[in-house]
């Protein structure tokens, strides 16, 4: 079984990492500065959704991280080409 | 109230947060950038409601194709709002 003292860690510091994420994509000067925040904040959600699907013990949670990690990859990708003068 | 409930709320504040930003930016890239916020909270938020399909169409719709759909529509106007 996990320890409750590490659930506590664990989800002080997705918080954390979620409160660091927002205030750089609200304050990026610069559009890849939000790029790059939003990107992080994608890979910390999939952490919460893994997280959470330990927590609530189904599998099919898992499901919907995977998609997620999946699928996120693309408006990064989308917004990256059309910063490039593609798309 | 539980850790749980505090992550959340921090998540709900960070959409409002992000909401108000899109809705008062000039620059309409980075208001393409921010909207992926909201809808990776709305996708928390449904995970979290129990909800894992709809959670599943939210992440497929929303992450890959909205921001895709918004970036042809911005190629064809400005960058910048007047």
């Amino acid at each position: 079984m996990i320890p409750g003292w590490l659930w506590i860690l664990a989800y002080t510091l997705i918080g954390l990492g979620v409160l660091l994420g927002l205030l750089r994509a609200f304050l990026g000067p610069k559009t890849p500065d939000r790029l790059v925040a939003v990107d992080a904040l994608v890979t910390i959600t999939m952490g919460l959704m893994v997280l959470l699907g330990l927590w609530y013990r189904r599998g099919i949670y898992l499901d919907i991280a995977l998609i997620y990690g999946a699928l996120g990859f693309i408006a990064t990708l989308a917004i990256a080409r059309y910063l490039e003068g593609g798309l | 109230m539980t850790l749980l409930n505090l992550l959340e709320t921090l998540l709900v504040i960070g959409m409002l947060g992000a909401a108000l930003f899109v809705v008062r930016t000039r620059d309409l890239l980075a208001a393409v950038v921010v909207t992926a916020i909201i809808s990776l909270v709305a996708a928390i938020l449904f995970y979290v409601l129990q909800a894992p399909d709809v959670a599943i169409t939210e992440a497929a719709i929303d992450a890959g194709l909205t921001t895709a759909i918004f970036l042809v529509a911005l190629r064809k106007t400005e960058r910048y709002e007047k």
